[in-house]
């Protein structure tokens, strides 16, 4: 369970979002929404511990994630979560397939079967000695989720994954991740203005950051 | 780094094995007597066999000098043939005992153009007991050889990893058979000559005495082999000293070199560098990471200019002088190659702590937003 209490973050003095309390349970799944600038992908920086809330705490389970240290912190993140980023954040000098094997080393596994079944199911098997660099923006993205996927996480973040897709990939990859979440039995949380994503996922819970302030 | 590592270990290598080449090859003694001239040239010649003598002097004198009251005792030396660039030296069989030196296989010389030879002279030249050589007028090889009176060998030393390794031992008898006429020999004529004379005193009070009395009332000169190669060190510690100077900006300009293009990459690579956190690499992970390559430049580059300054070395030897007279087999060089190396592996972790701090303090939310 991902239990959030009284979340608050400050730029500068200046509130971003405070107070937001929420509670997912095991598989279920959370959509984020709100207009834009609101603090989403901060939000979900937070969540990923990848930036210090001002405020309030987060548990995964019983473990509170800002108790641990910085480097507890980037191995818990390493091991239990997934991310898949607005911009991707792919090495781009890297081959599809060392952008797989570097998340697996990460996370602390040799395990190369998961690596190439999970590139068969985003359809890039026969493209995984191709560098990022020269990739369609859809097909990042593919590699971005398939890369989400690596480890097995019990909790997969998704930050706008189709913002820049057409109405086909947008079907592709929203299909993709729900599949990828419920075959790896992971709680999905997922920022997206895009109905028709969010009618493809049907979530549980969501959270609508405008509303919360 | 390559080339800093490169001459610092020429630098070395020339200097450390130089010294000990002339310091084994002296067996302490304590003065050269021989004909006018340079008494470099004088020691140089008769003691580590690399320059030409300065003359001859008359074997009566050097025998008059053997007796003097400040001496223990002289070997005579007679130099003048070759024998495929090694050098044939007369003398009696006290040279070899200078040396403690000891037959591998054969026996000493009985009579004239017997000879007995060094381990190296031995290897080199394919010399075996009792093949005939002949040697050759002067002490290079000029191919004007004394195709008369071949010498024989009779003994094959053991190695002592001195000069005696490198020369042809024979009785002056043998060298004058070659240079002097026959009737002068039969009668120990006053004519015979030698080249020079190995003395040790009876104590190191005669030290100035002798020197003087021999330099002011003979037409000979005594020359101190300690003093003439110290005396050669100090003219050539200079430019080593400009050549350690040099090695040591290049060295410096090689550490300034891999801090910046250290900072440099991960500059380039932040990005990549903070996307490797988000995936849980920890700080202390891509700490090493960074770490890890840049002691892999220093180490890699250091090691291939300790094995170039090796390989220059070995060709500078092959190639010069002295290198033929080298006592080969000295190790007394290594202390100071690890002890240069280690210093350089350690300011180079030095120099890649300073990126490595950088990246460790790398904030990934916001070099992920920038890029």
């Amino acid at each position: 369970m991902l239990i959030c209490e009284n979340l608050s973050f400050s730029i500068d003095g200046h509130k971003l979002f405070s107070n937001i309390d929420f509670k997912i349970k095991k598989e279920k799944d959370l959509l984020i929404t709100g207009p834009s600038g609101i603090g989403k992908t901060t939000l979900l920086s937070v969540l990923c511990g990848l930036q210090i809330p001002t405020e309030g705490s987060i548990r995964y389970n019983d473990i509170s994630l800002y108790s641990l240290s910085e480097n507890k912190i980037d191995e818990f993140r390493g091991k239990q979560l997934g991310i898949v980023f607005q911009s991707f954040n792919l090495i781009n000098a890297f081959t599809i397939k060392q952008n797989l094997q570097i998340a697996n080393t990460a996370e602390g596994s040799q395990d190369t079967d998961n690596l190439y079944d999970l590139l068969e199911r985003v359809g890039l098997a026969d493209k995984s000695h191709i560098k990022v660099s020269n990739l369609s923006i859809g097909e990042k993205q593919r590699v971005a989720v398939a890369r989400a996927f690596i480890g097995q996480p019990k909790w997969i973040f998704c930050d706008e994954p189709t913002s820049s897709l057409d109405d086909k990939n947008t079907d592709i990859i929203a299909n993709l991740i729900k599949e990828e979440s419920l075959r790896h039995k992971a709680s999905l949380i997922l920022i997206t203005h895009d109905k028709r994503v969010q009618s493809i996922l049907n979530f549980n819970e969501i959270l609508r950051l405008g509303e919360v302030l | 780094m390559i080339l800093g590592v490169t001459i610092i270990t020429l630098s070395v290598l020339v200097n450390q094995i130089t010294k000990n080449t002339f310091t084994k090859n002296n067996p302490n003694l304590d003065v050269v007597v021989g004909a006018k001239g340079s008494p470099l040239q004088l020691v140089l010649s008769s003691i580590h066999h690399i320059d030409i003598p300065t003359g001859n002097i008359s074997y009566k004198n050097a025998k008059k000098i053997m007796k003097h009251p400040a001496i223990k005792f002289g070997v005579p030396i007679s130099l003048g043939d070759n024998y495929q660039n090694y050098r044939i030296v007369g003398t009696d069989k006290k040279f070899l005992k200078l040396y403690d030196a000891e037959l591998e296989i054969g026996f000493m010389w009985e009579k004239p153009m017997q000879s007995v030879i060094g381990s190296n002279v031995a290897t080199f030249t394919k010399l075996k007991i009792d093949k005939f050589f002949v040697g050759s007028h002067g002490l290079i090889d000029t191919g004007d050889i004394h195709s008369e009176q071949p010498y024989k060998v009779v003994g094959i030393l053991k190695k002592t990893g001195t000069i005696l390794d490198n020369l042809i031992i024979t009785s002056l008898d043998s060298v004058w058979n070659l240079h002097s006429n026959q009737n002068d020999i039969l009668k120990n004529s006053d004519s015979l000559e030698v080249t020079a004379l190995l003395l040790k005193y009876k104590n190191k009070t005669s030290v100035f005495s002798f020197p003087r009395l021999i330099n002011k009332n003979t037409s000979m000169q005594a020359a101190s082999p300690n003093l003439e190669i110290s005396k050669l060190f100090k003219l050539t510690g200079g430019a080593h000293k400009i050549i350690n100077y040099l090695s040591i900006i290049i060295v410096s300009l090689s550490f300034a070199g891999i801090l910046f293009t250290l900072l440099n990459n991960i500059n380039e690579r932040k990005y990549d560098l903070a996307i490797l956190r988000t995936l849980g690499f920890t700080r202390e992970r891509i700490f090493s990471i960074i770490l890890i390559e840049g002691m892999t430049i220093s180490i890699v580059g250091s090691f291939i200019g300790l094995i170039l300054g090796g390989i220059v070395y070995k060709c500078i030897e092959f190639f010069s002088l002295l290198g033929r007279n080298i006592v080969t087999g000295q190790l007394d060089f290594v202390y100071e190659i690890l002890t240069i190396w280690s210093v350089i592996l350690i300011i180079s972790f030095l120099t890649c702590l300073i990126p490595c701090i950088k990246v460790y303090k790398q904030n990934i939310r916001n070099t992920l937003l920038n890029s």
